[in-house]
């Protein structure tokens, strides 16, 4: 017996951050074909813009891979991304408010939509996937029918928030890189970070240890939403306008893509930002490496689709890993 | 002498280098009940497994029915006449007992299921095996016991030689178990080639007419059961004398009628039941001392198990009251009976307690990280050090705080699942256990038992636990209580207290 367990011990001893983490070889070899065959792909321009893309992607997914390791899931937020874009652009347009009061706005409606999402699916124990894919609906409608016109003209002050540079650094990149650590830092230092495992891996154990079960995962849907809106906010600034049909649509598979290839297991449980990090820059570099060489639209949904097949064979024919 | 059933040869096999089988042999003529005993971890599933063709063997040959194979794949298993019944049942829930009967060997008529014709030849099959169920009720609304027997009856469908039954009792009540032992030897009769794996000795006694042990991938002990002394199997199991060295962590010695565990003086009481009703069970009044172990036992079904649930606070006590020391509480979450110091090892490890994929450390000390955490930041070195006293204390094995659960045997899981309640950070004086040791081996059961009785003694905790095993509870026990249809119909304790007393309690009022 002992000796059985200790073969299994070598298997899951300690990983180096490839084998725990295959997807960073991937993007290195990625990065490596992209720069060679475009041969401007590390050009710090480029490298700008794609920091930019997946700022807003790594800024809902941190909260959503949390969202997924302590058993849930929360495919609303392509919706409630657009909701916060328009909120936003409207306070900030119309409103003539403070770019703060804006945002606000947008993150209080954020939060709402979280809550609404977490009552549902933690309190009155409904199916997450049910009640997100309806609420995506659902929050979509509300958008368009609130604001049927695109919205757009912000005005200066609300630029800021897409626009402005901190040490050298954009805005949203900054928000991102404090998303991420904020992320980590909760799974590693505090026990609400271990208790989220737990109940994703089994959530009647969970309850049964004395750990509130419910109270963690409701505050990640919240947080979700508010994320979202702040991710729809940054990207009404940046484009200076907020359309209800179309913003953030389809933003919902994107982010859940980044999430599950960061190695995010979706039956709860195991994941870590610094993967979703991983599956974030992927993605963007993805899109951006394919965009420099003119591959059209379609195929690289088509390259983003087979990449999460692939990553999940991956995932399953590598070795197992926790945490 | 014709051909035995079953016969195994030499049979080895090894995963990454460690032998999990290492030369085993296993002769099991027709007629008779052969008994698989050893350590979770011994070998007894794969060599299982090797029978059923889940992996083939390094080495050695199978035989079943004179016909020799070196390997096997499940087909050809079930092809050669050999049946396993698992302890996780493989029948289907949504489907009917004569569906489940003849899954994968359909009996069609034009290209159409003949229905008819499978239900008057499952109701056959039935009845060979005693079931009272019919072939058109749906597998969902069955007990355990009737279940098990449908894939009984599953395998006689396929006209198996060789039945190999996976501690089928592990899962069923009293009664139940009874029955099944009752099948057994209907079906030795008949002349199948048993393979009996169990923990329970007491089930080996009554049913084997030869017994095999496993220990570390080979056959440690072999013999006729006529003239076997229960010591000479349990010293083949733990490969330890009884004389060895202070082999039981902190414990008393094994369990025995030679040795009752001391009565403690008579000492406050920790934990009252005041009329305390739930669900299926109650009103219920009882008191456990200051140091006491106080066992509840009775069939599966009896309320035991939602009597403990409902201390815990997992569900809501519907009258009666509860009472701590002197304090009394009413726990509407576990949170709220923890906070009371009262806590729940559960009956079902794997369902109830167990994070498999997440480490030792974390499953033994999640509920007690934010005791130990400064400002919200978690103490990364106290949690450390508390798993290390933890893991002395309960002599786990191996004693490595970064594996993940599931790597461990279910004797060291639920030695962490009871760590939980019993390390620096955590200590409850009220400790409820439903039942304790299923599915861990009779080396792992006696260091629970230990633990359970050193902190019993010397921390004065109260214990209460729910056990359908009466050596069990003769071995933990200074007091039992006889559970009845949600209510505590008798109290046995002193030398009142035996296997014989409680069997025959439970039996009275069964029928």
């Amino acid at each position: 017996m002992t000796t059985l367990t200790a073969a299994r011990a070598m298997s899951y001893g300690r990983l180096t951050a490839v084998r725990r983490h295959p997807l960073l070889a991937v993007l290195a070899v990625l990065v490596l074909v992209f720069q060679v065959t475009t041969g401007s792909f590390l050009d710090a321009g480029n490298l700008r813009g794609i920091a930019t893309d997946a700022a807003t992607l790594a800024i809902v997914a941190v909260p959503l891979a949390l969202l997924v390791i302590s058993g849930y899931l929360d495919l609303s937020v392509g919706s409630t991304l657009a909701l916060g874009g328009l909120v936003a652009g409207w306070l900030a347009g119309e409103q003539h408010q403070s770019p703060v009061v804006a945002v606000l706005g947008a993150l209080a409606v954020g939060a709402a939509v979280g809550a609404v999402n977490g009552v549902l699916c933690c309190y009155l124990g409904l199916s997450a996937f049910i009640v997100t894919l309806g609420m995506l609906t659902a929050v979509r409608g509300l958008a368009q029918q609130v604001f049927p016109l695109p919205l757009s003209g912000f005005g200066a002050g609300f630029a800021w928030l897409g626009g402005s540079r901190i040490a050298g650094v954009d805005a949203p990149v900054v928000i991102a890189a404090l998303v991420l650590v904020a992320g980590a830092s909760f799974l590693a230092f505090t026990p609400a970070g271990r208790h989220v495992f737990a109940i994703g891996v089994n959530r009647e154990a969970a309850h049964l240890s004395g750990i509130a079960v419910r109270r963690a995962p409701f505050a990640l849907f919240v947080v979700t939403g508010v994320a979202a809106a702040l991710a729809g906010a940054i990207k009404a600034s940046v484009l200076d306008s907020a359309v209800a049909g179309t913003s953030g649509a389809g933003f919902e598979l994107t982010v859940l893509t980044a999430v599950l290839l960061g190695g995010v297991a979706l039956s709860g449980g195991s994941g870590s930002v610094f993967g979703v990090l991983l599956g974030v820059l992927f993605l963007g570099s993805l899109q951006n490496g394919l965009t420099l060489l003119n591959v059209p639209a379609f195929w690289q949904q088509m390259a983003q689709g087979v990449a999460l097949v692939a990553g999940a064979a991956l995932a399953f024919l590598g070795p197992r890993t926790t945490r | 002498m014709t051909e035995p059933n079953l016969r195994i040869r030499g049979l080895t096999k090894s995963f990454g280098g460690v032998r999990a089988l290492d030369g085993v042999d296993l002769t099991v003529p027709g007629g008779r009940v052969h008994a698989l005993l050893g350590h979770n971890g011994a070998g007894k599933s794969t060599l299982i497994r090797c029978l059923g063709g889940a992996f083939p063997p390094d080495a050695g040959t199978i035989e079943v029915g004179g016909t020799s194979h070196t390997r096997l794949s499940p087909r050809e298993s079930i092809a050669a006449g050999v049946a396993i019944i698992f302890q996780t049942l493989s029948v289907v829930d949504s489907l009917t007992v004569a569906e489940n009967i003849f899954l994968g060997q359909e009996w069609t008529r034009y290209g159409r299921i003949d229905r008819r014709a499978q239900e008057e030849v499952a109701a056959g099959l039935l009845e060979r095996v005693a079931a009272t169920c019919s072939p058109r009720d749906r597998v969902s609304e069955l007990p355990m016991g009737q279940r098990q027997l449908v894939e009984i009856a599953k395998a006689l469908s396929r006209s198996a030689s060789v039945l190999v039954l996976d501690e089928p009792t592990a899962a069923l009540s009293g009664t139940e178990s009874e029955a099944l032992a009752e099948r057994v030897e209907d079906l030795r009769t008949q002349g199948l080639a048993i393979v009996y794996v169990t923990h329970l000795l007491g089930e080996v006694e009554r049913l084997a007419d030869e017994v095999t042990v496993l220990r570390d991938g080979r056959v440690s002990h072999h013999a006729r059961m006529t003239g076997q002394s229960r010591r000479d199997l349990v010293e083949a199991i733990t490969g330890r004398t009884s004389k060895g060295r202070g082999a039981y962590h902190g414990a008393a010695p094994p369990r025995g009628h030679d040795q009752p565990p001391p009565t403690p003086r008579p000492r406050p009481n920790r934990l009252t039941l005041d009329a305390l009703q739930g669900p299926r069970f109650g009103p219920v009044d009882l008191t456990v001392a200051e140091g006491e172990i106080v066992a509840l036992y009775g069939l599966i079904g009896s309320g035991r198990t939602s009597l403990l649930e409902t201390i815990y606070g997992r569900h809501p006590a519907t009258a009666g009251n509860l009472h701590v020391g002197t304090r009394t509480v009413r726990p509407s979450r576990p949170s709220d009976a923890l906070a009371a110091r009262i806590a729940l090892v559960p009956g079902d490890r794997r369902a109830q307690a167990l994070f498999p994929v997440l480490s030792a450390q974390d499953n033994a000390l999640l509920p007690s990280i934010r005791r130990m955490a400064r400002l919200s930041i978690r103490s990364t070195r106290a949690e450390r050090r508390v798993f290390g006293t933890l893991s002395d204390a309960v002599a786990l094995r191996p004693a490595r705080p970064d594996l993940p659960a599931a790597a461990f045997s279910g004797g060291n899981q639920q030695k962490l699942v009871l760590g939980r309640w019993i390390n620096e950070a955590r200590e409850v004086d009220v400790l409820l256990l439903d039942e304790p040791t299923q599915g861990v081996d009779i080396g792992a059961r006696q260091e629970i038992y230990g633990v359970v009785r050193t902190l019993a003694a010397e921390r004065g905790t109260a214990v209460l636990f729910a056990s359908n095993d009466p050596e069990e509870v003769v071995a933990l026990a200074h007091r039992c209580l006889i559970v009845r249809a949600g209510r505590v119909a008798g109290e046995l304790s002193g030398p009142e207290l035996t296997e014989a007393a409680l069997l025959s309690a439970v039996h009275e009022g069964a029928a």
